[in-house]
């Protein structure tokens, strides 16, 4: 079972520091990276992968870096990019053989792998026609089915959800939560129910740093005592919704239901309430205004 | 066995524990008792239980199955792999271009052209053989693929070299047919034939080369093939030039010759280190 080691990882483009010093220690479980755009979450991930070379820093697998290790870390690796690409005028059979050959996935074994995970991504009956055809959901999903292909030990998901609807997205966590036995799974996300679901390990990144780690209850618990609940006036509702961060805001008859983030009460008669992982989120990466 | 035998061995199982221990055996105090003794000891086979053999074989299976065993795919393999899933369109063209090369050389035989304009022709001609040949590469890096195919055991960086290897077997193809087939109607000799044709050649595929990380975007495809008809132009460049073909040209051709094989080299190299690097993968 592989064990991976970001050892202090820095990447810069230019002048902007994407990642800034990342350690972490992975080992077997689903690991949630949560963060707004531009945090650093595509980039770490894609030097994970072995597709950018980290500034500074090392990342070791088993205790050997990654670029030493070269073939042998590619076979461990299953990776979903955000920009999923396919070749238009390949169906989606055609497409995952291809990729089962380039993933040295025996030759024999490849076209039942195929159609197991034709199978499992519910693309069984679609696997002739061409991807062009294919509707964003359908390409996630053919893009979640060759990510697993070869059964990697490591498997990277950036963004998997995004264009699932409700039903293929609990598919999807479905399967991760079956496969992340004996693997590390990382994935990244703004969906904050995926993460809250199936990651064992939530990561929150900020510009570029791990600004908070631990599990969906240890991460939600650090911001309790931050999260209230206020019924205000309409006018009040308005003028506290453009200087707080609030995570929801509902009618409830003539007056308006208000949850919100913030270090300190935000007003008299506001009360102290449970913090979810949405909270968090906002708590971390929500401007306070 | 006969019974004599099964009688002798009835008897010393029969000696033995049946639990299925084996006996310590007790040291004969002389040693021609020893001998005898080592003569004696017989094998002690364990009564085999069946089911426990069939349910000890299915957990061996089943560790077996689990197991994920490792394939490495060979050189030749690689080579078959990336030439079997090419999209027919490209095969086709790769024929086409073939065809046409030996149906140019005949019919440039046939109309009896020759010197500088049967070199003009065919010099042009490998221009666009090679932009052909070389759209296998292109396509790696097309429609977001090469970031996926970066992270797969056989790697674009291998693949592009797996592509330029092929490419450039149907660029040698094409370039004997029409060698082998025109050299006789010019004055020059096999030697500044191939230096006629291989520069324009050179220069092209490095234009070309060059495009493929530079134009990343969507008018990409769109500058590619404008720089394929830019490398076709410029391939009939010498024909403005008068004694272009000429034997007092020649160190010129040897200049822009060694020149282009250093630039070639220079921008597969630049490739490739694009490709380690990730940078210009990921942010185009």
């Amino acid at each position: 079972m592989p064990e991976l080691v970001i050892d202090r990882v820095t990447k810069q483009f230019k002048n902007k520091i994407a990642v800034d010093a990342v350690s972490l220690r992975l080992h077997n479980g689903v690991y949630g990276f949560l963060g707004a755009n531009g945090a650093g979450k595509t980039t770490l991930l894609r030097m994970l992968c072995g597709v950018l070379k980290p500034t500074s820093g090392e990342i070791r697998c088993n205790g050997t870096e990654i670029s030493t290790l070269d073939g042998e870390y590619r076979f461990l690796l299953g990776y979903l990019p955000q920009d999923f690409g396919y070749y238009p005028d390949f169906t989606a059979k055609r497409y995952l053989e291809y990729l089962a050959a380039c993933k040295a996935v025996p030759k024999d074994l490849a076209k039942e792998k195929v159609q197991e995970m034709l199978r499992l991504v519910g693309l069984e009956g679609e696997q002739k026609q061409k991807i062009r055809t294919f509707s964003g959901g359908m390409i996630r999903r053919l893009g979640i089915a060759q990510a697993i292909l070869n059964e990697p030990e490591i498997l990277i998901l950036d963004e998997p959800t995004s264009g699932l609807d409700p039903k293929e997205r609990i598919r999807f966590r479905n399967i991760i939560s079956a496969l992340s036995k004996g693997r590390i799974v990382i994935l990244s996300t703004h969906i904050v129910s995926d993460v809250e679901f199936i990651a064992d390990q939530v990561l929150l990144m900020k510009e570029g740093s791990i600004v908070g780690q631990g599990t969906s209850r240890e991460v939600t618990d650090s911001v309790r005592g931050k999260v209230w609940e206020y019924l205000a006036e309409p006018e009040e509702a308005d003028r506290m919704n453009g200087t707080f961060a609030v995570s929801n805001l509902r009618n409830e008859g003539d007056r308006v239901y208000l949850r919100i983030v913030s270090a300190t009460c935000p007003c008299e008669g506001a009360a102290p309430a449970d913090p979810g992982l949405e909270d968090v989120y906002l708590y971390y990466f929500g401007t306070e205004k | 066995m006969d019974d004599k035998m099964k009688q002798e061995k009835w008897k010393l199982l029969s000696d033995e524990p049946k639990d299925g221990r084996i006996l310590q055996e007790k040291k004969p105090p002389f040693p021609d008792e020893e001998k005898k003794s080592e003569r004696s000891r017989e094998v002690w086979r364990f009564p085999l239980d069946e089911s426990k053999k069939e349910n000890s074989l299915a957990a061996i299976r089943k560790a077996a199955e689990a197991k994920q065993l490792r394939h490495y795919p060979s050189f030749c393999v690689n080579l078959w792999n990336q030439f079997r899933f090419q999209s027919w369109r490209y095969r086709a063209a790769q024929g086409t271009v073939l065809l046409s090369a030996m149906l140019l050389s005949v019919w440039l035989n046939q109309n009896k052209i020759a010197g500088s304009d049967s070199i003009a022709v065919c010099s042009v001609f490998l221009v666009f053989a090679g932009n052909i040949c070389f759209s296998g590469v292109a396509r790696l890096f097309s429609w977001h693929m090469a970031e996926l195919e970066q992270t797969l055991y056989l790697n674009l960086k291998q693949m592009v070299c797996i592509r330029m290897l092929e490419a450039g077997i149907l660029d040698l193809a094409v370039l004997s047919i029409l060698t082998g087939l025109t050299v006789g109607s010019s004055n020059a000799g096999t030697g500044e034939y191939l230096l006629y044709l291989l520069v324009p050649f050179l220069w092209s595929d490095v234009l070309y080369l060059h495009m493929l990380t530079v134009f990343r975007n969507g008018l990409a495809g769109y500058r590619q093939f404008s720089a394929g008809i830019l490398c076709g132009l410029l391939a009939l460049f010498p024909v403005i030039l008068e004694d272009a073909y000429e034997t007092q040209a020649l160190p010129w051709w040897y200049a822009f010759g060694l020149a282009g094989a250093l630039l070639m080299g220079t921008e597969i190299y630049g490739i490739l280190g694009k490709i380690e690097g990730g940078d210009s993968l990921c942010l185009n």
